[in-house]
């Protein structure tokens, strides 16, 4: 029984100010989609009966089958607050009783973190789900970091609070201790990634904040309800009795007096949150699951509630959910919390705007998204793109921050390479239809103004994962989203059947296309190379490959790790190389490029397209670099934007700009295919030093100095102990006390090491945190489990890349010389690695 | 390295003379008697055909490494035909002439003398011999603009050959046979094929082909039954290159594939990716080891890093088509078949001659995105990492157009461009697409319609860019929209589909500027229309060339208005390693 109507929706969008736009966000496991669908269930989709269990954001079987959600799914669902008195507490004045929420369930898993990051760059505030019994986890903190740096409000709601009751069996106290632990670790997480304009986003139950439920049974409360209760029965303000009801405030029921001191003539007194929120609920549960019969009927009539005459034949579990369920909706607290706590568009946009926008903060689309226009020029982000049932094509998924998009506007589609004034990367196009994303469902809408998150059909070939929509000629693009994860597992496949090759080709596109972080590609050796944030995510991916994107069968190599060639010191000598005609020659060193310098690079903190004296600026105040150094930077690769860099250090060479574009398409070359073993380059600085050139122009054309400076890279790389760098994972793991010895076990037969190790307080379990080599995490999972009787659940995500050890990657006898030659021998190049003298000249 | 002296920019002469092409190593044994080389280079042969043909000009084409023996062959020939002559009592008596001027045999001078003309008879003209060395292509190729001019009638060309069928001249092939270890050669069959039944064919290099008889017969006593003991014909683009077939095979091409091949030598890279995946297996006899054993060649790894190859260049929006040979037949045809698949396909190509291809010669195009050749089948492939852009073959360039929604690889390999040219037929008319029709744009679109009815309608409403393409190298869009390769009416429509070339016959109304500015997108266009060419010059280009500050510079004009020109001063002279300037006579700049 749908609740509401499109019509309804459309009207409420032209309202900003009664709009949320919302991620839930988590670690995995914590119960988002079950709460999601307590929300649903409000709204009216699915029947009552089924909510907690269906599972309505998880779309896809695969979802439903491993209960692990893949795919962040969006929904938009319409709430009212309860009471219309509460319109007051919200910090901008409405009062309209209506309100639209556009809620985006997002995955957990940290392989699929990049879900995450797309559901934020459209969302103004974020649900986080901790569980009370885990408390808060890496993938909580990694999110909450997203969330703060995308300048996303968050609320927080602790979940399977049942679980502490039934399976623990703790004490009032010993539940609110463990409350207020948790919001002490989420709001250190907060106050680790403050933001100045966002301003002070600490959750406090007090504040009304943050909530306390049971997304499976289907309820959950926040003081502030609790303090309406209250405040009618005490004849207290209701502000002043959401204080009261946190924290050390006791309320003395001799004196009938509320005071900060625990005890009162030698009485230890109960807390007020204690006393006034948890007894009801302890009581309730004690009552039901102790099939205390004649007392549940006294308890539901003080509390008003009324079941009917089915639920009243209920019993334990099933009648604890009822009565929880209709004593405390989840859903109203939620919305409530929602509603009250988390910012409007027309708010959010307004300090979201500078980092959102790539161009001046006063050009016409800066301002439209700043005011939440909708007469502005049109500015919409798509931040995912959506399977259809129709194979091959997608939804564009995004929201408006200005102007309104509808059916048939001609648009600018700025992909991200985009630049403006510009043809490259943009392409004008209509659009087809604007639809809304409901679940499973989609709906039809005629247009959708400023601050509303869409679906587009009909834009899909276009965009490749993500892109700016607009109808404005200057308008810049959009940030483009920072993941926090990178595709560092990769594995190969093929056709069984050469037939079927152009299937897979269209299959790998349509992979490309339906996930934010998978990277498709050929390499050099011609095989079909599918990358991925970790294993599940891979799985997955080439899962959907072969059953659906693709639909033939294939053969899918083991996974392989993609390496990166570096340096470990300085060239022992100035390399030379002479072009062929041996008229001109380079002269140049390579170095290690600081870690952090890489690293900024790999961010987007220091790029190609910066101003160059801005950059020199950073490169010298934050990294040590030599000013003029800086700002002699004349490229960056791989692919121009690459963490390697060319500097000049000539002095007074004649002709040389004539022949930088030679030499940078020559480091562009270069640094795509390193000498040792043709994988890609990185962290590596080369210092031009000298360059003698031949008077007349034609003798020192590309076709000379191109092979060139290829040539005196390599040689200028082999002189500095070059090196192979592998991608390292950072693994948490949660486990108990005794089953720790495992893992160090299984950690340093593959390498790992563990660099920290913490209790968490109260509980038996132990958070690890060691590194992990890529290569060697496959099947380190079921290893894991094997050796802690599947007690540890890892959570590995990519670190940082370190130089692997072992010796010299020239020597085949060392480990990665062992590396080296499998490599080449892959490749189809001779196994030895050339000498630098291959690529040096005498002079 | 910081000089304290200035950097001298010239290199010291010995380094100009270096040659910068791999030095082929000239045969190592003694030299051969004048037995061995009467025998080797088939004097009796070549002298017998000549006087058959009654040629009277004669270029003798060798490889470079048999140069070494060219002065002699030249002496024998030339007596050869001198004692043909007097020993045909029914013929006129030709008397042997000296060796034309040839442009390239300056080396021969040495050799060229004077023989005793005593006995000559007026009415016989004498036989021209002359020596064609370092050919402008491939050794393999018979050199037929070097031959035609010295005016030769005929070419003899020595040393292993791709039998490419030639334009213009006959050709008299000496394949300059190689000696061969038969019995180490059947020993290693045995080893290779134990089933005494297994169908396989005898294949050899060209130098030592005129084994495979007698190999044949020494293993057919072994006992093997279904041997096929190839011949050599001069037929490229046959199953088994240049070679006959089996009578089962020549019914059925299909039933190549049952057949194994054992190929003495080891063949060209070319050869052995066409024939892996017309066969059962190639195995291959090595002859310059010292105990051979037959190894079975694998091709799929190379053939897998082609494909990668033409992945990548399908999005390549401009190609380079090399032309590496001006004697194979069909050469020409060949060209225009290659610019008009890229045209078809929407991209644009530009022809190049460059004689022998190396990486410092293509580089010099760094515009263009990848290179197609034209030359013999054999020396098609061009491998290495040397090459700024990589290099394919014609039928390479077939699968690199086809697009993503048609290609297949099933690992068979076309060397030879005259079979593509007779598929072509097939191909296009076949109807398989081949070719997106860019100006419409809505052959995808099409597509899509025809089943796209279930979910909506997601019929494509009006576009003004196609869809770009996936780069399925880099997992990244390509756009392919070519503004000025449009068929759209536009105010400056006479000029509009003009390119690059007519970019100096702008109007006189325009300003002399090369590319002028839009002044409000900021985008560089020509004639009004916007171009990618020119926007490429402009932003990705830091240096664009001699005179592109032409209009920053004042000139110093005198009192009427008039460009006062500098006084004309003496250049630089001489050759590129140093030049004088100024006075003439002052030596090599230091």
């Amino acid at each position: 029984m749908v609740q509401f109507t499109v019509e309804e929706l459309r009207e409420l969008m032209d309202n900003p100010i009664n709009i949320r736009n919302m991620s839930v966000i988590a670690h995995v496991d914590h119960g988002k989609s079950t709460l999601t669908d307590s929300l649903v269930q409000k709204a009216g989709i699915i029947s009552a009966k089924n909510a907690g269990s269906a599972r309505f954001t998880d779309t896809r079987p695969d979802e439903q089958e491993r209960g692990v959600t893949i795919k962040s799914t969006a929904i938009s669902l319409y709430g009212s607050l309860v009471d219309p008195e509460d319109l007051k507490d919200i910090p901008v004045k409405t009062t309209k009783n209506d309100f639209l929420v556009n809620l985006i369930d997002s995955p957990g898993h940290v392989d699929f973190s990049s879900e995450v990051t797309a559901a934020l760059r459209v969302t103004d505030g974020a649900l986080v789900v901790v569980d009370t019994v885990e408390g808060v986890c890496v993938q909580t903190e990694t999110v909450l970091r997203q969330a703060l740096g995308e300048r996303i409000k968050p609320v927080v709601i602790i979940n399977k609070v049942d679980r502490a009751l039934l399976e623990l069996q703790v004490s009032k106290e010993d539940l609110y201790q463990n409350f207020s632990r948790v919001i002490e670790s989420v709001n250190v997480v907060i106050a680790t990634y403050f933001d100045k304009t966002l301003g002070d986003v600490q959750v406090q139950p007090d504040k009304g904040t943050i909530a306390f439920g049971s997304g499976l049974h289907g309820w959950a409360f926040t003081v502030r309800q609790f303090a309406t209760r209250y405040s009618k029965k005490f004849g207290v303000d209701k502000t002043k009795m959401m204080e009261r009801l946190w924290g050390d405030n006791f309320f003395n029921a001799k004196t009938k007096k509320w005071t900060k001191i625990g005890t009162h003539e030698g009485q230890t007194l109960e807390r007020a949150f204690n006393q006034f929120c948890l007894d009801p609920i302890f009581r309730i549960f004690d009552s039901v699951m102790n099939f205390k019969k004649e007392e549940i009927p006294k308890l539901l009539e003080k509390l008003e509630i009324k079941l009917t005459a089915e639920e009243r034949d209920l019993e334990g579990k099933q009648l604890l959910k009822v009565v929880m369920r209709k004593f405390l909706p989840a859903a109203d607290a939620l919305m409530e919390m929602m509603i009250l706590h988390l910012p409007s568009p027309a708010v959010a946009q307004k300090y979201r705007m500078e980092t959102l926008y790539e161009g001046p903060p006063d050009d016409e689309s800066a301002i439209g998204i700043r005011d939440c226009d909708p007469k502005g020029p049109l500015m919409l982000y798509v931040s995912k793109m959506v399977p259809t049932s129709d194979k091959g094509r997608f939804y564009a998924f995004g929201r408006v921050f200005s102007g309104t998009a509808r059916s048939g506007l001609k648009v600018r589609i700025q992909g991200p390479n985009f630049l403006p004034g510009k043809k490259e990367d943009m392409f004008i196009k209509s659009i087809q239809r604007t639809i809304l994303m409901m679940g499973r469902y989609t709906e039809p809408i005629e247009d959708v103004p400023a601050g509303n998150i869409l679906g587009l059909v009909g834009v899909d070939q276009f965009l490749l994962k993500s892109g700016t929509l607009t109808t404005s000629e200057t308008a810049h693009n959009m940030k483009v989203m920072k993941f926090s994860v990178s595709p560092v597992v990769q594995r190969s496949v093929e056709v069984k059947n050469a037939n079927d090759l152009p299937k897979l080709v269209e299959g790998l596109k349509r992979l490309s296309k339906s996930d934010p972080c998978v990277l498709t590609y050929i390499a050099p050796t011609g095989e079909h190379v599918v990358a991925g944030a970790g294993e599940l995510h891979l799985e997955i991916c080439l899962k959907d490959l072969e059953e659906d994107h693709a639909g033939v069968p294939l053969r899918i190599s083991d996974p392989v790790v993609q390496y990166r060639e570096s340096v470990n010191g300085t060239s022992s000598m100035t390399a030379l190389s002479k072009s062929p005609n041996k008229h001109n020659r380079l002269y140049m060193i390579a170095q290690p490029l600081e870690e952090g310098v890489a690293k900024d690079i790999e961010q987007g903190r220091i790029g190609p397209r910066d101003d160059f004296k801005a950059r020199a600026r950073v490169l010298a105040d934050d990294h040590g670099w030599d000013v003029t150094d800086a700002r002699k930077i004349w490229c960056f690769g791989p692919d121009t934007n690459g963490a390697n860099l060319l500097v000049d250090q000539t002095k007074a060479v004649q002709y040389l700009n004539e022949i930088k574009d030679s030499v940078v398409s020559g480091f562009q070359w270069a640094t795509k295919e390193g000498p040792i073993a043709e994988e890609p380059m990185r962290s590596v600085r080369w210092n031009i030093m000298d360059v003698t050139l031949h008077t007349d122009a034609i003798h020192r054309g590309g076709g000379q100095i191109i092979p060139t400076a290829r040539r005196v890279l390599y040689a200028s790389t082999l002189l500095a102990d070059p090196g192979l760098l592998e991608p390292v994972f950072l693994v948490e793991i949660q486990v108990p006390e005794q089953a720790m010895g495992g893992i160090y076990g299984v950690l340093t037969r593959r390498r790992g090491h563990v660099f920290e190790e913490m209790q968490r307080p109260g509980t038996p379990l132990f958070n690890i945190k060691a590194y992990l080599p890529v290569n060697e995490s496959f099947g380190f999972n079921a290893d894991l489990r094997s050796n802690t009787g599947g007690q540890a659940f890892p959570q590995l995500v990519f670190d940082h890349w370190q130089i692997l050890p072992g010796g010299s990657p020239a020597d085949k006898t060392t480990m990665p010389g062992a590396i080296v030659e499998t490599m080449r021998k892959r490749k189809g190049l001779k196994p030895e690695v050339p000498g630098y003298e291959n690529y040096y000249d005498k002079l | 390295m910081a000089a304290s002296v200035a950097p001298v920019l010239s290199t010291p002469a010995e380094h100009i003379f270096e040659d910068p092409t791999p030095i082929t190593v000239p045969s190592s044994e003694a030299r051969l008697s004048d037995e061995q080389l009467y025998l080797q280079y088939e004097i009796k042969r070549t002298v017998s055909e000549i006087r058959a043909g009654k040629w009277k000009r004669v270029a003798l084409q060798f490889p470079d490494d048999m140069l070494v023996d060219a002065p002699r062959v030249f002496e024998r020939l030339r007596e050869g035909l001198g004692r043909g002559r007097a020993h045909a009592p029914g013929l006129s008596e030709p008397e042997v002439s000296d060796v034309a001027d040839g442009v390239k045999d300056v080396k021969l001078d040495a050799n060229r003398r004077e023989d005793t003309a005593a006995s000559q008879s007026a009415d016989d003209t004498e036989e021209r011999l002359c020596i064609l060395a370092d050919t402008s292509y491939g050794a393999c190729c018979v050199d037929e603009v070097a031959a035609e001019h010295v005016d030769a009638e005929v070419v003899v060309h020595y040393g292993r050959s791709c039998l490419s069928p030639t334009a213009r001249l006959p050709v008299i092939y000496v394949y300059t046979s190689k000696p061969l270890d038969l019995e180490a050669a059947v020993a290693s069959f045995e080893q290779t094929y134990p089933d005494k039944s297994e169908r396989v064919c005898l294949m050899a290099d060209i130098p030592y082909s005129h084994h495979v008889p007698a190999l044949a017969q020494r293993l057919r006593e072994e006992g093997y039954t279904n041997l096929f003991a190839t011949e050599v014909v001069g037929d490229p683009s046959s199953l088994l290159p240049n070679r006959t077939l089996p009578q089962a095979v020549q019914q059925d091409p299909a039933a190549l594939k049952e057949y194994s091949i054992f190929h003495i030598s080891s063949p060209p890279t070319s050869l052995l990716l066409i024939l892996s995946s017309r066969v059962k297996s190639v195995h291959i006899f090595p002859t310059d080891t010292a105990q051979p054993t037959a190894l079975e060649a694998t091709t799929a790894q190379l053939l897998r890093r082609r494909y990668a190859l033409i992945t990548r260049l399908s999005t390549v929006p401009i190609f380079g088509i090399l032309i590496n040979t001006l004697s194979v037949s069909n050469y020409l045809a060949a060209l225009t078949h290659c610019q008009h698949l890229i045209k078809r396909a929407g991209k644009k190509s530009y022809v190049f001659v460059v004689g022998k291809v190396n990486a410092a010669k293509v580089a010099n195009f760094s515009e263009i995105g990848g290179w197609v050749v034209i030359g013999c089948w054999e020396s098609s492939l061009i491998e290495s990492k040397e090459f700024y852009r990589p290099i394919i073959t014609p039928f390479e360039l077939e699968v690199a157009l086809v697009g993503d929604e048609e290609r297949v690889w099933g690992g068979e390999w076309v060397g030879d461009f005259s079979a593509l040219l007779g598929r072509d037929g097939n191909v296009v008319g076949g109807g398989t697409g081949a070719g997106r029709e860019v100006v419409e744009g809505c052959g995808e679109e099409e597509l899509v319609n025809g089943d796209g009815a279930g979910e909506g309608d997601w019929g494509e409403q009006d576009s003004d860019d196609e869809p770009p393409d996936f780069d399925l190298r880099t997992g990244k869009y390509v756009s392919h929209s070519r503004p000025m390769g449009r068929t759209r009416p536009s105010p400056a429509a006479p000029t509009l589909t003009a390119d690059s070339s007519d970019v100096s016959t702008a109007p006189p109304a325009t300003s002399s500027a090369l590319v002028q500015r839009a002044a409000k997108s900021d985008l560089a266009t020509v004639n009004g229309a916007v171009s990618p060419a020119a926007e490429y010059l402009r932003s990705q280009r830091t240096w664009q060339g001699l005179g592109s500050d032409l209009q920053r510079i004042a000139y110093e004009r005198d009192d009427e208005g008039r460009i006062r020109g500098a006084a004309v001063e003496e250049g630089r002279s001489g050759v590129a390693r140093g030049y004088a300037v100024g006075e003439g006579d002052n030596g090599a700049r230091k």
